[in-house]
């Protein structure tokens, strides 16, 4: 007896009664189908955060700051952390840490992240946003090698600048992209904005004003109240030129930079500012010429993160990548799959009740039947056998219309999802994923669980005594 | 070898709850080979049983059945598998066919038990039903054959995995006089042309003592 035989027979037993097998493999298509879209579910959110994070570059960068309390440490009972604080000044950055950085091989990219406030103007817009500081190397790394429009500055001096799809936004300019669908609000409609193109920003004047601290304080105090004319602050307003837009960010995907402007890196030293981020710079006391309050850095391959951060540690400064929290992220998505997974198997557990009552009641039918089939010479793992390809066939027919029907409900979700609950203008986005494992994973698991379902029937058919199956009726 | 059936001091006993009934008791008979037997009685007075424990279906509760040489008391439930498969065939009263099988399905069946390929067991299964004079039965299903018609069938099945021993139990029992006489004369034919060894149960004892070599008699579940 081999396995076509006993799969031609499987088949033929449940084109017998072909109500009852249907209807029992319907049970096993919704249990899988249940299971697949929860599943699914699971790993398209897993995906989602996890490309979001990888196109974001949060796996190849970090955050250099001046020494800190090793929170990690701390939560361990080791207060070393603390007394090294006590003792010794945390170490500054300074364009030389920042030196040695750039030279650790590995690193791509390192320059000083900081940002200050300015009013920007484009013809007769004005809006007030957060200008950066920013090399024209970033240009090779995403978002900035996908411009909107435009072209990234080639150079670190150059008097061109980049601007955000939403700083223009927020100027009234809505700027239109063919990939997004961009439409206007009632609201915009009504203020009379329209659609632009994008290259009608391109090699606009944007000029730039930004306060700083008036330095040229009276001799006596007591003049600041008396100069009416003093201000503490005086404004100076710069002009560049618009040469490319950065896209529309979703807002699945996360984007670290907080600018609405960027500015190459030289060109920003000339630019004066108040930098609020360090209070120092207001009081103008004790601060280090040439300090920043934070590094970017950049590595080159994600597996050189861990030594490239080890060798900026030895330098005396702290290191934060997001990456430290891939580990707890993974571990809170694996709990998340196996709720989904858990829901998704009960609804199998009820197919596989459903499977032993069919494979049971075919027994009670058959018993006649099986009693010939030992008069005949048929043995007990040949009977048993039989039963198993009966349940394997379930499983199989269920697994593959199952994982159809999880697919197809899917779809419709993300269809009323993209539809109902997202803005009309949201980019493309796919809340389900059907990873090959899951696919292969769900028929497998739908066989294994018809199998165990047909376990008993089949060990109760092969146990049949054939003196009384034979008197059966 | 030692080609006889030796049974010896064979007893079977059914239990019902407490209460013991006894099918067969110590009946020791001899079955020469290739020779017709005859074994009537009473109803309940053990003749299935008797066939039943020769076909290895069921095991005794005491005696032995000494068929080759081996006692089937002592086989493991494997050993009787390959018993059944290989040593005898058995008919029924009721055909015991399987209802959704063609005719021609239901005597591959044992074939594909003992694993002949599917080329050669369709051309066996086809020179059987001719054999038994049904070659234009091949696709009918049990409930379009007549009861002569499906006993033959059932005649074929039993010799598909060629055994040396047939166990007939009442196979006429269904059937009009001159169909019985027909299936009679198939086992007579089989006995006679290919030296198998008949046993069959009947309650006629006209036929029995027309065709067979010997009679068993029994009564109470003992020989007489």
């Amino acid at each position: 007896m081999n396995l076509a035989d006993m799969t031609k027979m499987g088949f033929a037993n449940l084109w017998r009664t072909k109500l009852r097998s249907t209807l029992t493999i319907l049970g096993v298509i919704i249990g899988i189908g249940a299971l697949a879209s929860m599943v699914s579910f699971g790993t398209g959110m897993q995906k989602n955060f996890t490309d979001a994070f990888k196109r974001s570059d949060l796996f190849t960068s970090m955050n250099v700051t001046p020494g800190e309390i090793n929170f990690n440490e701390l939560s361990h009972g080791d207060l070393s952390s603390i007394s090294n604080l006590m003792n010794k000044t945390p170490e500054p950055l300074t364009d030389s840490i920042l030196e040695r950085i750039r030279e650790i091989k590995g690193v791509a990219i390192a320059f000083p992240e900081e940002t200050f406030p300015g009013r920007v103007k484009i013809q007769h817009e004005e809006t007030s946003t957060n200008i950066q500081p920013f090399p024209a190397h970033m240009a090779e790394y995403h978002p900035f090698n996908e411009l909107l429009a435009g072209s990234f500055y080639s150079d670190d001096s150059s008097k061109n600048v980049i601007v955000r799809w939403e700083l223009l936004h927020n100027m009234g300019l809505i700027v239109d992209d063919p990939d997004l669908n961009i439409r206007l609000t009632k609201e915009d409609s009504i203020n009379g904005r329209q659609i632009i193109p994008a290259d009608s920003i391109i090699g606009k004047t944007i000029s730039i004003t930004t306060a700083t601290i008036n330095r040229d304080l009276p001799k006596n105090p007591l003049g600041i109240l008396m100069n009416r004319d003093f201000q503490p602050f005086s404004e100076v307003e710069l002009e560049y030129t618009i040469s490319g837009i950065l896209k529309r960010r979703d807002e699945f995907a996360l984007f670290r930079f907080r600018g609405g402007v960027f500015v190459p890196l030289e060109t920003a030293r000339s630019i004066p500012r108040l930098n609020f981020s360090s209070v120092w710079d207001i009081l103008n006391k004790n601060r280090k010429e040439g300090a920043y309050s934070s590094f970017y850095v950049r590595v080159n391959k994600m597996e050189e993160m861990t030594r490239v951060r080890e060798e900026i540690e030895n330098l005396g400064v702290s290191v934060f990548s997001i990456s430290d929290q891939l580990a707890e992220m993974k571990r809170a998505f694996i709990i998340i799959d196996s709720l989904l997974g858990a829901i998704g198997t009960v609804a199998l557990i009820i197919a596989g009740l459903g499977i032993i009552n069919t494979m049971i009641m075919s027994i009670l039918e058959r018993t006649r039947e099986i009693g010939i089939m030992k008069a005949v010479g048929g043995s007990e793992n040949q009977i048993k056998t039989i039963f198993f390809v009966e349940a394997a066939f379930i499983g199989l027919i269920g697994g593959i219309f199952g994982l159809g029907l999880g697919w197809l409900v899917t779809r419709i979700a993300n269809l009323i999802v993209k539809t109902q609950l997202m803005d009309f203008d949201a980019p493309e986005m796919d809340l389900f994923y059907f990873p090959i494992w899951l696919i292969l994973g769900a028929i497998g698991f739908s066989i294994l669980v018809s199998l165990a379902a047909g376990l008993y029937p089949a060990i109760r058919a092969a146990r049949v005594d054939p003196v009384k199956a034979l008197r059966h009726d | 070898m030692d080609k006889k059936i030796r049974i010896k001091d064979l007893t079977k006993i059914y239990r019902k709850g407490t209460i013991e009934i006894p099918a067969l008791q110590n009946v020791s008979i001899e079955i020469e080979p290739g020779r017709f037997y005859a074994i009537v009685g009473k109803s309940g007075c053990g003749k299935s049983t008797l066939l039943n424990l020769i076909g290895g279906l069921d095991k005794p509760t005491s005696g032995s059945i000494y068929f080759n040489g081996a006692d089937l008391a002592e086989m493991s439930r494997k050993d009787l598998v390959i018993h059944r498969r290989y040593n005898v065939g058995m008919i029924f009263q009721s055909f015991n066919l399987i209802l959704s099988q063609t005719a021609l399905e239901n005597i591959i069946l044992p074939m594909i038990f003992t694993g002949i390929p599917k080329r050669e067991r369709i051309a066996k299964g086809k020179i059987l039903l001719e054999q038994v004079g049904l070659a234009d039965r091949i696709t009918h299903i049990p409930n379009e054959l007549s009861g002569g018609e499906a006993q033959r069938v059932a005649i074929a099945r039993a010799m598909a995995n060629e055994p040396e021993v047939i166990l007939a139990d009442e196979p006429t029992g269904n059937l009009d006089s001159q169909t019985s006489e027909e299936i009679v004369n198939l086992l007579v034919k089989l006995n006679k042309d290919k030296g198998l060894t008949i046993l069959m149960v009947t309650h006629d004892l006209e036929t029995a003592e027309n065709v067979s070599d010997k009679i068993i008699r029994l009564k109470d579940g003992m020989v007489i």
